[in-house]
């Protein structure tokens, strides 16, 4: 057999399950994907889509009721569920660190960026304190910081959003991860930072090989990001593909929904957005069936209320999840 | 094939049943309530349950210990002590309860007009808050019994004066943080006057706050009134409050056990019954409020 | 040409901060003046510290100018009295819509209050009233006896803004209103309002972050940076033909899906 590339992530049926009264709330229900070094990967979806909880899975932060199921779950080669609470400390950090969307909530308000971040170097190898410094300058300036040297001293408080997103970058890389997953890491930035941020993390992608996994709501957001797109409905991928195929020819009415739904640069009152009806979900509230059957415009009567949808090929790559477009191919368009 | 991965507990995550957690009521709030129902229900009741006249001497059987016939024993000069407690419990729960209620009614009005009133009384009420808070009460105590005989009106009185501060504070710091938020500021645009805001927009989130203060500032009374009754500025004799009758049992308190030791577990079931309460009901405004926050 | 409806001269606005231990000024807007015509819908957009929020609390008044004076069909609003008049016919939409309705009070309630207050309408005809505003904001009218804890986050923008239109204004300042909603709930909410500005004649004045919703749902846009109006006008001419640098750089940063992924000012970025 030839050396293949190893995957970094390859997952499948990946849930995570909360115990409820009437039976395990799924809030994460059936993720499947392979992620290749230097790839991205956008998880596109609302809330109650699942997005974070899947993030969380991936990095075993899960909260302590949920229970993690897959019939795989690789990390380079490895099985994650076979990890010692040890193994999982050397993963978390040193091969896959995680960017959150409160940058002020992931750093310490009482700790210098510089200690924090020589801490988590510390952490995960071996090294003096004078190599554990110049470590730290290098991943700020790595994030764009400008002046690195001179923010070793400052403190979180004293820094604006957008900075403190950076230190939050510095902290990812700075055992050199091979992956790092952005759960909504730029929604509460300004949008000028947002550009900045987005552009830093697909120049270190490129750069340094990372895997890059990109948590969004905002389908624009995605396009910018690229790679691939999976897209997720009360816990359940939806849709998957390169990006700009999903976003020009969208299978799933959600999809659709969306797109149809979010304004964009050209929009304007003479072409109406088109809301989708009724609710986002909660986890667990969906029940069998299609999932977005409630809300579809085009779901197929006696079949969505009673069976998720198969996956079915849209395009090289492009698959969806829509018993409408197994039946006729179009997903119910004219 | 499934596995599952472990995972360190981030939170609490343990999964519920049965009916105390399915209606969220904390262990100590069900504790504290029954035992609360018991001792109440065994002082009002008094007049069924005692056994003699809490006032009547016999002069045959002084300090006699516990026994069939006197549960509790007997007093220096021969009276039930089983009797005595039961209605001295009348006595020192009024007291305590209205102490309590009139503390929580005047301290809530200026814990309220702090937040909500005109601005030129908000330092008043302020330095009124700092200046009982630091005032020590025993002192005001002899000061007032010196002057006035001590009777349960008076006492009421010094309980709702000792208390009022503490509630004060804590509706102050509530109100002022609802203050902060987007809805006063919504009604004010709407037109509703300060008034209006206070009492129906504030308040009732005050309200949970106030519930639990009201069962920790009764167990606070409870063993006041016994301190100062102990030391001769509460209910005068030959009424019985817990208190008192720990006074009268003072000078016995090795020989005759029974007599300080029975009015004193009193004191400490019913301050600990409320103490239990108003832990429950704190845990349990927690935990809605949480489970308000997931949904 | 008719009066504007609601007029902002020459606002100024200092606030006294602690920063590092001292206290600083910080100018939050200066010397801004804006005017919202009757029936038009008015963006006003910025990033954080533009100033826009300040600006729409001066005008509703929950905020006083340091200079400057607010102007209400012309006529200029000081006292308590004048502000509690314009309040009247100009209704403030709060953001979050979590923290804008009162945790206590029923919706139904809630909605009735504005009515007491202003003395609209008996007693008896409230709940009427109050049933018809839900209904003209896609509620059931059952909603009345719920609580804000127990509605989705778009339902509660819903009943904010219905508790806005209780009084019947002339004016709504929405403040961000779409901003901490999903996208598809976002798109509910924002045909709701063309649909209460056309049924009600009603004049907007929206503050957003997004340049996205501006687009679609503003007649005018007011581009703020830092204190300062740096452009303004029809949406249209300024989105397609920006004249201030501002301007440019933001509309460059917003991400769009249509733009060919070589052209995307990301990677122009990167270079």
């Amino acid at each position: 057999m030839t050396a293949m590339r190893q995957a970094l992530l390859d997952v499948a049926e990946l849930s995570v399950a909360f115990p409820g009264r009437n039976g395990p709330i799924r809030a994460v229900d059936g993720v499947s994907f392979r992620l290749e070094p230097g790839e991205s990967l956008v998880i596109a979806g609302e809330s109650g889509s699942g997005k974070s909880m899947l993030c969380r899975a991936l990095m075993n932060i899960q909260p302590g009721a949920a229970s993690v199921t897959a019939t795989r779950m690789d990390w380079q080669g490895r099985a994650l569920g076979a990890l010692s609470p040890r193994d999982w400390r050397a993963l978390r950090g040193g091969q896959m660190a995680m960017i959150f969307q409160d940058p002020a909530a992931a750093l310490n308000p009482l700790l210098s960026v510089g200690r924090q971040i020589m801490d988590v170097v510390n952490a995960h190898r071996a090294c003096s304190r004078a190599q554990a410094r110049s470590r730290a300058i290098e991943v700020l300036g790595l994030a764009g910081l400008p002046e690195p040297e001179a923010r070793l001293a400052s403190y979180p408080s004293q820094l604006s959003g957008g900075m403190r997103q950076r230190v939050a970058i510095a902290l990812a890389l700075a055992a050199a991860p091979k992956l790092i997953i952005a759960d909504e890491a730029t929604t509460n930035l300004d949008v000028s930072i947002q550009a900045q941020i987005v552009a830093l993390l697909k120049r270190l992608q490129r750069e340094l090989g990372l895997g890059l996994i990109f948590v969004t709501h905002d389908l624009d957001l995605a396009a910018e990001v690229g790679g691939r797109l999976m897209v997720m409905y009360a816990g359940q991928p939806v849709e998957t593909g390169p990006v700009q195929t999903v976003l020009k020819d969208p299978c799933h009415p959600y999809t659709r929904g969306l797109l149809r739904s979010a304004p964009t640069l050209h929009s304007s009152r003479e072409t109406p957005l088109q809301p989708i009806p009724g609710q986002t979900p909660k986890p667990g509230a969906v029940g069998a069936g299609a999932p977005f059957r409630s809300r579809c415009p085009v779901s197929v009567e006696g079949v969505c209320d009673v069976r998720r949808a198969p996956w079915s090929e849209a395009g090289p790559g492009h698959r969806v999840a829509c018993n409408r477009f197994a039946l006729d191919g179009r997903g119910g368009l004219p | 094939m499934t596995m599952a991965a472990h995972s360190p507990d981030l939170d609490e995550g343990e999964a519920r049943a049965g009916f105390l957690a399915r209606h969220e009521l904390p262990v100590s709030l069900v504790a504290g309530g029954i035992l609360l129902a018991l001792i109440l229900a065994a002082v009002v009741l008094a007049p069924a349950l005692a056994p003699a006249d809490p006032n009547a001497v016999d002069l045959k059987v002084i300090r006699r210990p516990p026994s069939a016939e006197h549960l509790f024993g007997t007093d220096a000069i021969g009276r039930d002590l089983f009797s005595r407690v039961l209605y001295g419990g009348q006595v020192s729960l009024l007291v305590a309860g209205a102490g309590m209620i009139g503390s929580l009614t005047f301290g809530a009005v200026m814990g309220m007009l702090r937040a909500f009133g005109p601005w030129f009384l908000r330092p008043v009420v302020d330095r009124m808050i700092d200046i009982q808070l630091a005032f020590p009460y025993v002192l005001l105590a002899i000061a007032i019994t010196s002057a006035v005989k001590p009777s349960v009106p008076v006492l009421i009185l010094l309980m709702v004066l000792a208390g009022w501060a503490g509630v004060a504070r804590v509706v102050r710091a509530i109100a002022l943080q609802e203050r902060a938020k987007d809805y006063v500021k919504a009604a004010e645009i709407l037109g509703a006057s300060g008034l209006r805001i206070s009492l129906f927009h504030v308040f009732p989130g005050v309200l949970p706050g106030l519930m639990v203060l009201a069962a920790m500032q009764t167990a606070a009374m409870i063993v006041f009134e016994a301190t100062l009754s102990f030391l001769g500025m509460g209910i005068q004799p030959p009424t019985a409050s817990w208190g008192g009758i720990m006074l009268e049992g003072k000078d016995y308190i090795t020989s005759s056990w029974w007599l300080t030791t029975f009015p004193g577990l009193a004191i400490l079931m019913t301050s600990l019954s409320l103490v239990l309460i108003g832990d429950g009901m704190e845990a349990r405004s927690e935990r809605l409020r949480a489970k308000e926050t997931e949904a | 040409m008719s009066k504007p409806m609601i007029e902002a001269c020459g606002i100024d606005k200092t606030f006294t901060l602690r920063r590092d231990g001292r206290l600083v000024e910080h100018r939050a807007l200066k010397t801004v003046s804006a005017d919202l015509h009757e029936g038009e819908i008015l963006g006003i957009v910025g990033e954080s510290g533009s100033g826009k929020t300040t600006l729409s609390r001066i005008m509703i008044g929950i905020d006083t100018a340091s200079k400057g004076e607010i102007l209400f069909h012309g006529d200029r609003v000081a006292t308590r009295r004048e502000w509690r008049d314009l309040r009247r016919h100009v209704q403030y939409v709060f953001q979050d819509p979590f923290t804008a309705l009162c945790p206590t009070m029923r919706i139904g309630k809630a909605l009735a209050e504005p009515l007491a207050i202003h003395g609209i309408g008996s007693r008896e005809e409230r709940p009427a009233r109050v049933a018809r505003v839900l209904e003209m904001v896609g509620l059931h009218p059952d909603m009345a006896g719920r609580l804000p804890s127990q509605l989705s986050g778009g339902q509660r923008q819903r009943v904010n803004l219905a508790r806005a239109l209780m009084s019947e204004p002339k004016v709504l300042i929405c403040d961000e209103i779409v901003s901490g909603l999903d996208v598809s709930v976002q798109a509910q909410v924002l045909a709701l309002l063309l649909d209460l500005q056309k049924r009600l004649g009603l004049s907007l004045i929206f503050i957003s972050h997004d340049l996205r919703v501006i687009r679609y749902l503003c007649d005018r846009v007011l581009v703020m940076y830092l204190g300062e109006i740096v452009e303004q006008g029809r949406t249209d001419e300024v989105f397609a033909a920006p004249k201030h640098d501002y301007t440019r750089r933001l509309l460059a940063a917003i991400p769009d899906r249509d733009r060919p992924a070589h052209h995307s000012p990301i990677d122009e970025a990167l270079k």
